[in-house]
């Protein structure tokens, strides 16, 4: 199996609206990026990925007018998988790479939220109009089940979970690209209108336009682009069952625990704790990051509510969590997980804005679904694991 | 490395009355029992086929991947015909992070307004508010190619004859009644100069095929259908070359590129997915087989859609797949060596070419 | 420069076929009964009634009929306007019913949803509800209004 790295990343600024530009031109402008932080230009992308959530941008199908910005005539592939389409994008891109049937491949992922009226009533959409779609039921509301739950079992008080919100706040701060910036008190969060209870308004994810892009390159060719890419160590995609009911505890994700086994594993990490040394996991809402740093084992089943309040997750604590800010502040929902793997290779590369000190391995995380996918990823400045 | 087609299922392929996901249920079943392994040998799960608008369902493949088979297992899925999804399949494969892998597409073109959601992926700045159906774009495409090659009408009507004619012993096809020259020209017309029987045979169905890497496919089956190559390509999003098919030009040069192979005319039998009578010959030209404009001179002397092609059969999101489906089934039967299988989507603006061979 | 604006309104229609499976569900709501299936194989029982059993990946023909009564697992109560979505307060939760071995989304009701601590206290995870039927169902989901809690 061939060896892959990221070698080029970019983001566009992330807002409520870019009004300044079209689809198309708003994909270009991520891709441009991509290519100057690379080095390369576009003839030199052989092939191309392309990950979004259609709907919510008002255009079916976005990749036909957007195939524009990365390059014509060449072999392009649409990739769609609700949240955790910015990382199946990436997964695709890699296993381009990977295969040995090209060198060089452009992934990239577009959202524009903010053309949308409402993202609710649009994923309200996802929900299987048979049985459940009545109920009125969105992303946020099974992230508030999620809250419940956890709340109930293991005796969380809102104030533990509002602390997440309160890192993620500060971190983005650092973050050019970040779309929310505020700094905020734990009393702030706790005073902001409750949406779905119990989340509250500073614990849920902003709706973001923007793109952002990545490429992926064989080893060969990575050692020609830069000295410090990203290798990727290992990836891992699980899907669930449809039915939120199906779930046998909403307080513990244990379909992300599988996926984490399955890439420790594959990877050779004994203990994610001492192993990783920084994560960018898919936390749209508060609640999400301690169910999510508890299912990869970074804390036991209910110690995950005190990392935050106790600094273990900032970037200075033993565990470094979205030091980027997060989905918590920027959500350009498509694209999200292509953030999470970017913001991962920018730590490894030495080159991230709010840079953990010696992070040499980097996990990147998405979920997706009715809390159905998730899709993981390992990188390092090493091509391979081990100290 | 070589990779191996070695289970093949399909539904029916009519209008249904089951939920998207029983059809990709009844597919993957079907292929699973075919190869005589079970759901718990596959380890990776490629899913093809629209989302959103093309289904009524947003994240379709929540339902589709534990009817797939899926169920806590790696999961992935390309928003396109589910021919499409055959490339990433095999380049897992290849990359070694795959042994056994099923491919599932579906379509349930009854239950959407087929033009309107098409129409939707227009911009909505410059093309969208032109109301430019599918239909009318490839009547467009019709227009422009007849009188630009001087192509008789005559001759593109033939299209629709030659795919029903094959379409009636194929039991897997949907619209099976043969068509005479006469019936196709005096019928009413769609988009002019485009007539009803010109276009697609809409209807529902899903296929599964299951993929496994050269030796285990060896081992597990003694009827195996090898991937040959494949190649897929995009082309400008703003109209131009009505009168060619330039996406499967590219895809068709990857394809053969790939697999290292110089006869395009070689090959024994070529599925095409034909969505308008002016395809069939369009793309006969954009492959390569004949120069542009005399696609009709070659037609009948190919082994051309045995299976009917999508002017018999069209289950948007599955098509291509469907045509895969057929072609390796026939060369399990022996009746021939190899087969080109041509796919496209997106107002005929993208394509993706498979070569099989035994 | 002003940017140009328009806006664009997605109004398609769909028709979806429940299939045999969720529409022998729906008669049976007429009569106010909920079914579910058993998997042959794993033998759960689950709700809402599919065609086939993810797991063990084979068809489930075996109808059981489940109380209208069950245990609450989790819920939310909505305080926002969301385009197209109910208006607020409104409360939804995953009930456990007795008999099935998967939860089942509903809505909660029956009381005063203003406070959604007060909320969540009475319909807190364990809880016993029951359905409250529609006085003439129409064999539709919503016949189901919404689970209120079991006062012992």
């Amino acid at each position: 199996m061939r060896r892959v790295a990221i070698v080029g990343v970019g983001q566009t600024k992330f807002r409520t609206r870019r009004e300044d530009k079209t689809h198309p031109e708003l994909a270009f402008e991520a891709v441009k990026k991509t290519l100057e932080h690379s080095g390369l230009n576009i003839n030199d992308i052989e092939a191309v990925v392309y990950g979004s959530m259609d709907p919510f941008d008002g255009i079916y199908r976005p990749e036909l007018w957007d195939s524009t910005s990365s390059g014509i005539f060449k072999p392009h592939m649409k990739i769609s998988t609700g949240g955790t389409t910015g990382l199946t994008t990436a997964l695709a891109a890699y296993e381009h790479v990977a295969s040995g049937l090209f060198d060089v491949v452009l992934a990239i992922a577009v959202q524009r939220v903010g053309e949308c009226a409402d993202a609710q009533s649009v994923l309200n959409t996802a929900v299987d109009p048979i049985y459940e779609r009545h109920s009125g039921v969105g992303a946020i509301h099974v992230a508030s089940f999620q809250a419940t739950r956890y709340m109930h079992e293991f005796k969380a008080t809102e104030e533990d979970i509002a602390w997440v919100s309160v890192k993620d706040h500060k971190n983005a701060l650092k973050n050019p690209y970040a779309h929310i910036k505020m700094d905020v008190t734990v009393e702030d969060v706790l005073k902001s209108p409750v949406i779905c209870s119990p989340l509250k308004l500073l614990e849920c994810c902003p709706r973001s336009d923007g793109a952002a892009a990545a490429i992926f390159a064989s080893e060969e060719v990575a050692k020609k682009i830069r000295d410090n890419p990203a290798w990727i160590l290992g990836e891992v995609t699980i899907s669930d069952n449809y039915y939120i009911g199906d779930r046998p505890n909403l307080a513990v994700w244990d379909s992300l625990a599988l996926a984490g086994r399955r890439l420790y594993r594959a990877v050779g990490i004994d203990d994610p704790k001492k192993d990783i040394d920084v994560a960018e996991l898919y936390s749209a809402f508060s609640i999400q990051e301690i169910l999510e740093l508890e299912a990869l084992g970074f804390a036991k089943p209910g110690e995950g509510k005190d990392y935050a309040k106790n600094g273990i997750t900032f970037p200075d604590g033993d565990i470094p969590t979205n030091p980027s800010g997060g989905v918590l502040c920027t959500n350009p929902i498509g694209a999200s997980g292509l953030i999470r793997i970017i913001e991962a290779s920018l730590q490894v590369m030495g080159e991230a804005s709010n840079q953990v000190e010696n992070a040499r391995v980097a996990l990147a995380h998405a979920w997706g679904g009715t809390l159905q996918f998730h899709t993981l990823f390992m990188v390092s400045s090493s091509k391979k694991f081990g100290r | 490395m070589k990779i191996g087609i070695i289970g093949i299922g399909l539904t029916d392929f009519r209008i249904h009355k089951e939920p998207f996901y029983n059809l990709a249920f009844e597919a993957a079943k079907k292929a699973v029992n075919d190869a005589g392994i079970d759901r718990g040998d596959i380890d990776s799960f490629v899913l093809g086929g629209y989302d959103n608008l093309g289904v009524g369902r947003t994240i379709a493949n929540m339902y589709v991947a534990p009817a797939a088979g899926g169920y806590l297992r790696h999961e992935i899925r390309v928003a396109d015909d589910a021919a499409f999804a055959l490339p990433m399949a095999c380049m897992r494969i290849l990359a070694g992070l795959s042994d056994i892998c099923i491919v599932v597409g579906f379509g349930t073109t009854s239950e959407i307004p087929l033009e309107l959601v098409e129409l939707q992926s227009l911009d909505p700045l410059f093309y969208r508010p032109t109301n430019l159906s599918i239909w009318a774009y490839y009547a467009i495409q019709k227009y422009a190619y007849s009188s630009k090659f001087g192509v008789d009408e005559e001759r593109i009507a033939e299209c629709v004859v030659r795919d029903r004619k094959n379409a009636r012993s194929n039991p897997y096809a949907f619209k099976r009644e043969e068509l005479k020259l006469d019936d196709v020209l005096n019928s009413e017309y769609s988009v002019y100069p485009l007539r009803k029987l010109e276009t697609a045979a809409n209807c529902d169905g899903a296929v599964a095929l299951i993929l496994a890497e050269g030796t285990i496919a060896k081992r597990l089956s003694d009827s195996v259908v090898w991937i040959k190559g494949f190649g897929w390509s995009n082309s400008n999003y703003y109209f131009e070359d009505f009168e060619r098919l330039p996406a499967t030009k590219f895809a068709a040069k990857m394809a053969m590129k790939k697999a290292k192979m110089d006869n395009i005319k070689a090959f024994e039998n070529y599925e095409v997915m034909d969505l308008v009578s002016n395809h069939q010959l369009m793309i006969l030209e954009a492959l390569g087989l004949a120069d542009w404009g005399k696609g009709y001179e070659i037609a009948d002397s190919l082994n051309l859609n045995s299976s009917g092609g999508a002017l018999s059969t069209n289950a948007y999101g599955t098509t291509g797949l469907f045509l895969l489906a057929n072609a390796a089934i026939k060369l399990r039967e022996g009746l021939f060596d190899s087969s080109l299988v041509h796919a496209m989507s997106g107002y005929a603006r993208r394509s993706c070419v498979s070569l099989l061979g035994v | 420069m002003e940017i140009v604006e328009f806006e664009s309104f997605w109004n398609i229609p769909y028709k979806h076929s429940a299939g045999k499976h969720a529409s022998k569900f729906f008669h049976a709501l007429k009569e106010k009964k909920i079914l579910g299936v058993k998997c042959p194989k794993c033998n759960r029982v689950l709700v809402p009634p599919r065609a086939f059993c993810e797991r063990c990946f084979v068809e489930c023909n075996d109808w059981v009929e489940l109380k209208d009564e069950g245990v609450v697992e989790t819920l939310s109560v909505t305080y926002v306007k969301f385009t197209g979505l109910p208006d607020p307060p409104y409360a939804v939760g995953v009930v456990k019913l007795d008999g099935a071995d998967t939860g089942f989304l509903a809505y909660l009701g029956g009381i005063d949803l203003k406070d959604w601590k007060k909320v969540h206290e009475k319909f807190k995870p364990g809880t016993r509800v029951k359905a409250v039927w529609k006085d003439r169902p129409e064999g539709k989901i919503t016949d189901i209004l919404y689970f209120k809690p079991v006062e012992l």
